[in-house]
Order: C-alpha cells, then sequence, then structure tokens
C-alpha cells in the first residue's frame, strides 16, 4: 500500500535500506527532514537509508505532502473529507495518516482541512499472539470479563485488540463481536476472524448505538476512548449486557486514575481487568495486568 | 474501365471529404461528452462519494467511445505514481486545440484535490468551459464538417467531368 502513497524515491529507499516491519511511524513535515520511527528510536532519512546527520537528512516539501494524501485518499480527497475534518486518513491498506494543516471552520463546524503542512504515517503491525498472555485474563470460564487496554500512544494498543479479536475466532469462542472501527485501523483486512462484524467511521456514540440494536453483539471492541460522550457510550453498553474490550491512552495507572472523566467508570467498576502496555522493550510490552480494584494480577 | 476508374476516384474524394469531416464531428461529440462527464462526476461524488477510479470506469460504453481514449488514459495516471502531463493525459488525441489541451490538463489535474464542495463549484464552473468548447465544436462540425463532404462530392464530380 505504501508503494501506492509515497514518492517513489523515498518508497526505495524505506524498502531497500530500511525495513518496513521495524518501521513504526514516518514523519513528514513541509520543509523539514523526514523521520522515521523505529523501535524506540528516531533517525532522520537520507538517501543511504537512516542517518543521525540532519545534514544528509531528505527534506519534505509541501507538494510532496500534498500528492502523499491525494495518492492515499486513491486520489478522491473529497471521499475522505468526513475523515481528514478529524484530522486523519486511513488507506485501504490500514494505514493511518494523521493530517497537520489548516482547518477551516464554519459557525463552529469543522468544514475541511486545506494547506497539508505534515503528516504522521503509522505503518500497522500484525504481531501473532501478542495478546495470548492476557487471553485467559479477560475471558474466564467462558466469560469475557470488561477489559480497558492502557498505554501511551504507538505502544500497540490497536495490535493488543485485533490479535485478541483473532484469537477468540482461532479457538472457536463465537462470540459475536462488534468492531467499532472509528478510524480504520482495526482491520487489516481479514484479520478479524470468523464472527466479527465492523462498523466504520462511525462515532462511540451512533456505532454503540447502532450496533447493539442491529447487530446484537456479545462483545464491543474499539479502540481510544476519548471524552465524555464515549465514556456516555460505555456505560450504554454495559447497561445493555454487552460486554467491551476498549483502548485508551495513558503512560501509566496512576496517570489513567487521575483522568477525572473515567472517575465514575472506575468507582462503578465497569471494568473489570485493566492490561498496561508500554514501549519499555518496544511497542507492545506487557507491564501489568489488574484487575477493578487496580490490584496487579500478573507482573512482567 | 475508364468510367469505373473515374467511379473509384469520385468516390475517394468524397471519402477524404467524409475523413476531414469527421474530424469535427469527432470533436463535437468529444466535447459533448466532456460536459456529460461534468454532469456525471458533480451527480456521483455529492451522493455516492464514490472513487474516481471507480466513477471513470462506470461511464457508459457510448461515453467512453466519445471520450476517445481520454479516460483511459487518465485511468492509466490514476493507477501509476506519475504525474499528469500532457503527453499521458492526450495520448492518441490529436485533434485538440492547445487552449483546450490547458484546460483539459487543469480540469482533470483538479479532479480529486479537494473537499466535497470545492470540488462540485469547480466541475460546475469547468462544465461551463466545456459547454463553450461544445457549441464552438458543434457550430465548426455543421459549418466545415458538412462543408468537407460537400467539397469532396464537388471535387469528385469535376474529376468526372473533366476526364469524362
Amino acid at each position: 500500500m505504501l508503494k501506492n502513497i509515497l514518492p517513489e524515491n523515498i518508497y526505495n529507499i524505506l524498502s531497500e535500506r530500511v525495513s518496513f516491519n521495524a518501521i513504526n511511524e514516518l514523519r513528514i513535515r513541509a520543509d523539514k527532514p523526514i523521520v522515521v520511527s523505529v523501535g524506540s528510536g528516531r533517525f532522520f532519512l537520507s538517501d543511504h537509508g537512516l542517518s543521525g546527520n540532519l545534514k544528509e537528512a531528505i527534506f519534505a516539501t509541501r507538494i510532496m505532502i500534498e500528492d502523499i494524501i491525494f495518492r492515499a485518499s486513491e486520489c478522491s480527497i473529497y471521499s475522505v473529507n468526513e475523515q481528514i475534518k478529524k484530522g486523519f486518513l486511513v488507506t485501504t491498506g490500514g494505514v493511518r495518516l494523521g493530517i497537520g494543516g489548516d482547518l477551516i471552520e464554519e459557525e463552529g463546524h469543522i468544514k475541511t482541512m486545506t494547506n497539508f503542512n505534515s503528516i504522521n504515517i503509522r505503518i500497522p503491525h500484525e504481531i501473532k499472539n501478542c495478546s495470548l498472555t492476557a487471553f485467559p485474563h479477560i475471558l474466564q470460564d467462558e466469560t469475557l470479563l470488561n477489559t480497558l487496554v492502557i498505554s501511551p500512544p504507538g505502544a500497540g494498543k490497536t495490535t493488543f485488540l485485533r490479535d485478541f479479536i483473532c484469537q477468540l475466532s482461532e479457538r472457536n469462542y463465537a462470540f459475536n463481536v462488534l468492531v467499532l472501527d472509528e478510524r480504520g485501523e482495526l482491520d487489516l483486512g481479514g484479520s478479524l476472524g470468523n464472527f466479527a462484524d465492523k462498523i466504520s467511521f462511525a462515532s462511540k456514540k451512533v456505532g454503540f448505538e447502532n450496533g447493539i440494536r442491529s447487530l446484537a453483539p456479545n462483545l464491543i471492541v474499539t479502540d481510544e476512548l476519548g471524552g465524555q460522550e464515549d465514556i456516555e457510550a460505555v456505560r450504554y453498553s454495559v447497561n445493555c449486557g454487552v460486554n467491551l474490550l476498549a483502548s485508551v491512552h495513558s503512560d501509566s495507572i496512576e496517570s489513567f486514575l487521575k483522568k477525572p472523566s473515567y472517575s465514575k467508570l472506575i468507582e462503578e467498576r465497569i471494568f473489570k481487568r485493566y492490561v498496561l502496555l508500554s514501549m519499555r522493550n518496544g511497542p507492545g510490552t506487557l507491564e501489568g495486568i489488574y484487575n477493578e480494584n487496580f490490584a496487579r494480577i500478573t507482573k512482567y | 474501365m475508364k468510367y469505373l476508374i473515374l467511379g473509384f476516384l469520385a468516390v475517394g474524394c468524397i471519402f477524404i471529404g467524409y475523413i476531414f469531416s469527421l474530424k469535427y464531428s469527432r470533436r463535437a461529440k468529444f466535447f459533448k461528452a466532456l460536459v456529460m462527464l461534468c454532469q456525471k462526476l458533480d451527480v456521483e461524488i455529492n451522493y455516492s462519494r464514490e472513487r474516481l477510479k471507480t466513477l471513470f470506469e462506470s461511464f457508459d460504453e457510448k461515453t467512453k467511445k466519445q471520450l476517445q481514449g481520454l479516460d483511459k488514459n487518465y485511468l492509466t495516471y490514476l493507477a501509476n505514481n506519475t504525474s499528469l502531463d500532457e503527453s499521458n493525459l492526450f495520448k492518441g488525441l490529436n485533434f485538440l486545440k492547445q487552449n483546450e489541451k490547458d484546460t483539459l490538463l487543469i480540469f482533470f489535474r483538479s479532479l480529486g484535490r479537494t473537499d466535497l464542495a470545492s470540488q462540485s463549484k469547480e466541475l460546475k464552473n469547468f462544465e461551463k468551459r466545456f459547454e463553450e468548447f461544445s457549441s464552438f465544436a458543434n457550430g465548426e462540425n455543421k459549418k466545415y464538417g458538412s462543408l468537407s463532404i460537400k467539397l469532396g462530392i464537388i471535387v469528385g464530380l469535376i474529376v468526372v467531368v473533366l476526364f469524362c
């Protein structure tokens, strides 16, 4: 997929001199050097591959950025305007582009984004069995426990969720799984197993309500819970008797507990399991699994 | 034998006249198809928001034929990670004038580059421009297209009269 969206010279350097499997993220900013995140390190992209020397770095241009976005939208920006308004764009292969530019607002509503000036290309990785250690703690006695995956950005939340859905399917747990894929990142094309339905690019509120009503799921899997509306959607789902596997941005249990919007959920013990991921040994490092009282069940 | 050759010469002259007239009718049909293309794109983009590739592929055969390979050239550009220029867009289209090529190039370069509202406005603007081209090409076709056939017939008759 990246071959279709990146400029030929950039793609050739990345594929010949750097391995795509090792790359987590590409940062392309107008008139600035292209930065590649590999593991937990960041390097400039040069003609020779990765470099720590700014003088060797390849600089991006505004036209390059516009072309990448144009290609990523399959040459049809109008068709992905709703995504661009939210600041991202997901390609058919599940590659997510975070986009920076000028937001045009009209009467309090975002109309579109223009003058694109930066892109953050996140390259998804399918890490088989990465959720396996946590699996028996989330699924106990054939019962799914409401679980929240906590991790900083880029530490493997989405990969964990995707693998968990896959593990359920591979073990023939025929739970009806509803994947609420708000940013189109969870499904890498057939990677969600045999028992998953998917609603894409809908807000949590709309997706939860419609999905529960129409698809009668046993489990809802969703990525990156955010504001109060998402919390309400979680409460709605639990009140409907639907289990939940979700993720949230936070770098530790302590900082998560300080988030005021989650205090009610924590008090009500809606989530029975908390899985903490970090970047300590690279993305997806499992730091611990906690119960509803935040007592550590396992330590890694 | 002489009359047979004269007959062939007369038919040949008429055929040459017809070939000249084809250029004008092709231009007229081409610009008419371009206006239709703009209208279809505007409706589909606003309604289904399908990607350009799908929209271009879904045109009916008649419109495709009248576009005379322009749609195929554009689809080739969409499929390849290349830049859009005159040489690849107008491949096989030798009846266009330079100002028409310039407008068409700007049109195809602007496709898919903006949000829905801007794209729709641009399409409407280009539709008007193509309507102007279309009415001019229609006028040319009426004037010179039929003239070419008539000239062919006249030349054919002159040849017959002169050599009889």
